[in-house]
């Protein structure tokens, strides 16, 4: 199998209908939106510490949203372990800067590097076993949960039960009120990119035809295994990259930072929520879903019930699976004349 | 040494019967029942209410049990009906999503109204000795309800009309239905007697150590390592993986110390899935 589509391969995927984009502008306008409109929360809660402190954390959990949809929107692998593979990206970033005394720039891309190859090595697994979605998940579910453990366990290295203080990045801009809203903006910007780009490219082509049928994918001489762990190698990535920042950028990192129940559950709801295998969906689930959050504080022992319940709700509208549903309303959508463009900005 | 095997064989047959509510049900109806250690917990508290209500030990029980199997009938006709319209692997998906908010619902309301809330069961008498160990009265009468349930489920899918039936379903659904068995029934049975089960390690459990309102999530990732090791959809498979599963624990937790244990336990789910995915005994290929 070459690197590039072989011709067979672009000939069976081209019944996919193409954005066919002009220029960089009409390619990355939602992205370029987005941006600007989340650019200027800032502006309207800039003064107070603790609303930007929950922006900060809607942002991540976006950026966090957008790499997970890389891994199961694009190519259906469910990894329950986002938590975890951004907690390897915090935790050994804030290792490599504060005890190894690494450039905090080199320790957050290492930390990526980290959480890329225990990605990829899972991604490959999964891939080399044929697993199904549900043995998948729990493969992953039990990363996540030896991970927890491992936290708890290595006290010398994580501080345990009581935390981690992240000496690195509090006197750079990481540390200020505002500056860590923008840079994780930022980083969701430079994922939302990655996403476009890699849609565009032939392993956006390659993820689109094995998601819609593997084994025609397999066929028209896509190397699915091999597109399988390229996205779970760069979603890990993102995810570990995310985590180190939010690791530098919080000062804190214990246990609770990236537990199962605090991180996949509500990326996997918001990205749900959002439309799988979309662009801006993430993003839109994040953002909905902190506010949410915020307005659910308030019944703060019933939080937990109401989520339950806005869960089953959800997946309950969704009958027919969140992804095929989605799809439905984008071909319908499409097939609405006029509406043409309204449904591609979306994809 | 042999304390901890012991150990680990009374662990091992909780763990068992924890796994087996849940691996009949997914072998079933290919329902993942991620709230299933959340029934557990509601069981639980039944029992721990009604006694602190003053009914007897046997009676509070009984409550719980049933208590937790209408539970179980109550989500199989209602939540899990739109699950059964799908096939394959988004009922599978679907089944994860929605019992996880059932998960939320059920440990949410649990933790609000009970919060210190905990059942914890005393079982009277002196230790008895076997091979050299004293072991506790609570812990030989949780082991033989343990065992006693395997048994029954067992006789019950070899021997009765009904547990034959069960078992066409798990095999082939199309073909079960064409014998002129309804699977939409054999499922609200199994979901019933899944829940009793729950109940039943609630029950178990507690003659050891007391069950706090926050152990559902506990219980159920145990039970989920206990049904992929064991394979999903059957009886044997899930005690037998339970046992081990238990021994492991004890051991290890005795020699090395206890969070390596959990993370053994789970490496030991994640090697069942590389290496033989169907499990000890599974019947899926």
């Amino acid at each position: 199998m070459t690197d590039r589509l072989p011709e067979s391969g672009t000939a069976a995927v081209t019944a996919v209908p193409s954005p066919a984009p002009t220029s960089v502008l009409q390619k990355y306008w939602p992205i370029i939106a987005t941006a600007l409109i989340l650019g200027l929360v800032p502006l309207r809660y800039g003064d107070s510490r603790a609303t930007m402190g929950i922006a900060v954390a809607g942002v991540l959990f976006a950026t966090y949203a957008v790499s997970f949809n890389i891994i199961f929107g694009s190519t259906g692998q469910l990894f329950l372990c986002i938590g975890a593979l951004a907690g390897v990206g915090g935790y050994s970033s804030a290792i490599l800067a504060d005890r190894a005394g690494l450039p905090l720039l080199l320790s957050m891309v290492l930390a990526a590097l980290v959480s890329s190859a225990l990605g990829a090595a899972f991604s490959w697994l999964v891939v080399r076993r044929s697993l199904d979605v549900i043995f998948t998940g729990i493969l992953t579910l039990t990363l996540s949960l030896s991970f927890s453990n491992l936290v708890l366990g290595q006290r010398n290295w994580t501080g345990g039960e009581t935390g981690l203080v992240v000496d690195a990045g509090s006197e750079t801009l990481l540390g200020d009120q505002i500056p860590p809203y923008y840079i994780m903006l930022g980083l969701l910007v430079l994922f939302l990119v990655v996403y476009r780009l890699l849609q565009q490219s032939h392993i956006g082509w390659a993820f689109r035809a094995l998601r819609d049928d593997e084994v025609a994918a397999e066929l028209a001489g896509v190397n699915v295994a091999r597109y399988r762990i390229y996205a779970g190698a760069i979603g890990s990535a993102m995810l570990g990259l995310a985590g180190a920042v939010w690791a530098h950028s919080e000062g804190f990192i214990g246990p609770s930072t990236y537990a199962f129940g605090s991180v996949d559950v509500r990326v996997i709801v918001m990205v749900a929520f959002g439309g799988m295998g979309t662009l801006l969906g993430p993003v839109l689930g994040a953002v909905v879903f902190t506010v949410v959050d915020e307005i659910l504080v308030s019944f703060s022992q019933l939080r937990e019930v109401l989520y339950g319940v806005v869960i089953i709700i959800l997946f309950l509208g969704f009958k027919l699976g969140v992804i095929s549903e989605f799809r439905r309303l984008v071909t319908r959508l499409r097939s609405r004349p006029g509406r043409r463009g309204r449904a591609s900005e979306l994809r | 040494m042999t304390a901890a095997i012991l150990d680990g064989i009374v662990l091992g047959l909780q763990f068992g019967l924890l796994g087996v509510g849940l691996t009949l049900v997914y072998g079933l109806g290919g329902v993942l029942n991620l709230a299933h250690g959340s029934m557990a917990v509601v069981g639980a508290i039944v029992v721990a209410n009604s006694m602190a209500a003053g009914a007897p030990v046997l009676v509070a029980v009984g409550a719980g049990l049933l208590a937790v199997g209408v539970l179980g009938l109550v989500l199989d006709a209602t939540l899990m009906r739109p699950v059964y319209r799908l096939r394959g692997e988004s009922r599978v998906l679907l089944s994860l999503l929605l019992t996880l908010g059932v998960a939320f619902v059920i440990d949410g309301l649990l933790v609000w109204r009970y919060p210190i809330g905990s059942l914890g069961i005393h079982i009277g008498g002196d230790p008895v000795e076997i091979l050299g160990v004293r072991m506790r009265t609570g812990s030989l009468l949780a082991s033989a309800i343990s065992i006693g349930a395997g048994t029954v489920l067992v006789a019950f899918f070899r021997l009765s009309t009904a547990g034959r039936a069960v078992r066409s379903v798990i095999q082939d659904e199309v073909g079960a239905r064409l014998c002129g068995i309804n699977p939409a029934a054999v499922r609200s049975l199994i979901f019933g007697l899944s829940g009793v089960l729950a109940a039943l390690v609630a029950v178990t459990r507690s003659m050891t150590a007391p069950i706090p309102t926050t152990a559902g999530i506990d219980f159920t990732i145990l039970a989920l390592i206990v049904t992929v090791v064991g394979g999903l959809g059957s009886v044997a498979g899930a005690f037998s993986a339970g046992i081990i599963l238990g021994i492991v624990n004890t051991v290890s937790s005795f020699y090395i110390g206890t969070y390596i244990t959990t993370i053994m336990l789970l490496v030991a789910a994640a090697l069942t899935i590389v290496l033989r995915p169907s499990g000890l005994l599974g019947t899926r290929a």
